[in-house]
């Protein structure tokens, strides 16, 4: 009974915290966003492991990969002797994470926010509990701030029709998965202002052809996965599903490496401003 | 295939079930006393070898905390549960394949895997919405996955019960259907989840054994443990089952009565396994079968080797799964079915020509 107890008050606690870590030495980094703001903040000598979205900065693939962010493993985990487990609400599942808090190492929740202030408010969490706050505003206001500040003004000039826009996962084969309400595709939507045309899908969802040409979006991004689907994304134009859109007869399909479009790690502010700036352009018609 | 087939070559022969005792008498219990000097092993082999290097030597040293911790609270109870899994999936086949004299039967094809996994599908897509207290949340998965288990049987149970024909061929068809049923509520719950939630159906489909502790792996041994003690009771009935449910009603078997149980017992058994590790595939199918292979088809006997065997195996698949790629591990369920559907084949290759 008392083991129900502590498992429960461990289970209960795990909410999202910013609070200094009592030990961050070795850290084992469950989020592909959360590897990239610890290279960000030059925290990088300190992981000792990563999961399998963790593909930026390139030499993160080296450190041991724990596999996938909701399926780890406790004692795999342990193995690297983390004496802090750093993950976002994905990870899991709960019964490992518990499993690690009772063998002694701490694990801490970082609240994933799908919004330009959101990636700040979580590099300024990962520095909080690193105890890097100093060193970490200096990095914002030089390099993020500005990418922020940015993307609010072209919001504030932005004409009052917004583009017309649908996120796609996946590659040209088949039917492709739209980004509906509550996803992370739709949180980069909002951020650069443009109208999601499957905003009244919720989650990600498969998408025939026909529905693809009657809601005919005037832009389509594309989230792949590595290099080789980035290529087969080039050609997603001719696809049956996108074929018959204003987006693929006017060349307005754009393919993005997945983390840098959906992980909402400091890449995704200037992935967003990009976009955001094309998306301003007159198009030619 | 109809059920009434004679299982192989071996099931023919136990038409009278002291027939099997004629190849046995020295050769069964010394196959046992084998199977349980290799289960010991495996246990001792899963326990020493993990991510965490362990020394058992240093390990109630001041500093081996961490080595301790991953013993007793994390490969212990592992261990235990995938013996446990293995045991029930095993002695549930052998039971199964003698109730329906068919050698296809396992565990899934009653439905009640299935129907495990609806409950834990539907709890893993709703369970959020249910807004349930947090010391609530460890158990609520395995609890759905067994409320599955049990409605798909009392269904089973109900439908092959109307009208008085409780009919083996009757059972068979009712548990096709039920499973295409389930099929379509997985995919239903697939549909609606969000992409967190299917990631995580997935990873719960092809099974794991890393979620298991104590907490969870004691009602579970209590639930197999007490399906087993019921199953060993019908060993003399099913070898007598073997002549064919008329012959074996006139010796004096309650035929209904022991496919009842033979159904129940077998549904509580996996229905608790599947709950704690998510569908394990092939233990249920290929373990009866190497058992019989090694002790003849005598259920008493058969069902000790099942146990000890699927024990092993799944033990030693789940060793396999969780050591290869340390840190990270593979799902238990791609290692038992990459080893169990070849040496099917294997199997199916060796006993037809005869």
């Amino acid at each position: 009974m008392r083991g129900a107890l502590a498992l429960a008050a461990m289970l209960a606690g795990g909410g999202f915290a910013c609070e200094p870590a009592a030990d961050a030495s070795r850290i084992a980094v469950a989020g592909g966003s959360l590897t990239e703001i610890l290279y960000f903040l030059g925290a990088q000598d300190h992981i000792v492991g990563v999961e399998s979205t963790a593909n930026y900065p390139p030499e993160a693939v080296r450190h041991p990969s724990m596999g996938y962010v909701r399926a780890l493993s406790a004692e795999g985990l342990l193995s690297l002797s983390p004496s802090l487990v750093l993950g976002e609400d994905d990870m899991g599942p709960p019964e490992v994470l518990a499993q690690i808090r009772r063998a002694g190492v701490d694990v801490v929740r970082i609240e994933a926010m799908q919004s330009a202030q959101g990636i700040l408010a979580k590099v300024r969490c990962v520095a909080a509990v690193l105890g890097l706050q100093e060193a970490a505003e200096a990095l914002i206001a030089a390099r993020l701030a500005p990418q922020a500040a940015a993307l609010a003004a072209l919001a504030a000039s932005a004409s009052p029709s917004r583009p017309r826009v649908a996120l796609l996962l996946g590659t040209s084969d088949g039917a492709p998965l739209v980004a509906g309400q509550g996803t992370s595709g739709d949180g980069l939507l909002r951020m650069i202002q443009a109208e999601n045309v499957f905003g009244n899908v919720v989650g990600w969802k498969p998408m025939s052809a026909e529905a693809m040409a009657v809601v005919d979006p005037d832009f389509v991004l594309m989230a792949a996965r590595g290099s080789a689907e980035l290529e087969a994304a080039q050609s997603a134009a001719l696809s049956p599903a996108l074929r018959l859109t204003t987006a693929a007869r006017a060349g307005r399909i754009a393919a993005l490496d997945g983390m840098a479009l959906l992980g909402f790690g400091p890449r995704t502010l200037s992935t967003a401003l990009e976009i955001a700036r094309t998306l301003q352009e007159p198009w030619p018609e | 295939m109809t059920p009434d087939t004679p299982m192989s070559a071996d099931s023919s022969m136990s038409a009278d079930s002291s027939t099997v005792w004629i190849w046995g008498l020295r050769r069964q219990p010394a196959v046992l006393v084998l199977l349980a000097a290799g289960l010991a092993a495996v246990v001792a082999a899963a326990l020493t070898y993990g991510a965490v290097p362990l020394s058992l030597s240093h390990l109630f040293d001041a500093g081996a905390d961490l080595e301790r911790a991953v013993l007793f609270g994390i490969r212990a109870p592992r261990v235990v549960l995938a013996g446990l899994v293995g045991t029930a999936l095993a002695v549930s086949g052998a039971c199964l394949q003698g109730m329906f004299r068919n050698p296809l039967a396992d565990p899934g094809l009653i439905g009640v895997s299935s129907g495990a996994a609806v409950g834990a599908i539907a709890m893993i897509v709703l369970g959020s919405a249910l807004g349930l207290a947090s010391w609530a949340t460890p158990f609520a998965l395995p609890l759905a996955a067994v409320v599955g288990a049990v409605l798909v049987t009392i269904l089973l149970y109900g439908f092959a019960n109307r009208y008085g024909h409780f009919s083996v061929v009757t059972i068979l068809l009712v548990g096709i259907a039920l499973n295409a049923l389930a099929g379509v509520c997985i995919g239903v719950f697939q549909y609606v989840s969000d992409d967190g939630q299917l990631r995580s159906l997935v990873f719960w489909m092809m099974g794991s054994f890393g979620r298991a502790t104590w907490l969870i792996t004691i009602p579970v041994a209590l639930l197999i443990a007490a399906a087993y003690f019921v199953l060993r009771r019908q060993a003399r009935p099913l070898d007598l089952l073997q002549l064919g449910e008329p012959q074996a009603f006139h010796l004096g078997v309650d035929v209904k009565r022991v496919q009842k149980r033979v159904i129940f017992c077998s549904a509580t058994a996996v229905g608790a396994g599947v709950a704690a590790s998510g569908i394990v595939g092939f233990v249920g199918l290929v373990v009866p079968h190497v058992a019989r292979l090694l002790v003849g088809s005598g259920h008493s006997c058969l069902m000790s080797a099942a146990a000890l065997l699927g024990a092993g195996l799944t033990i030693l698949a789940d060793l396999f799964a969780r050591t290869v790629m340390a840190p990270a591990e593979l799902p238990v369920s791609l290692v038992t079915s990459a080893l169990g559907a070849p040496f099917f084949l294997w199997l199916i290759a060796r006993v037809r020509p005869q």
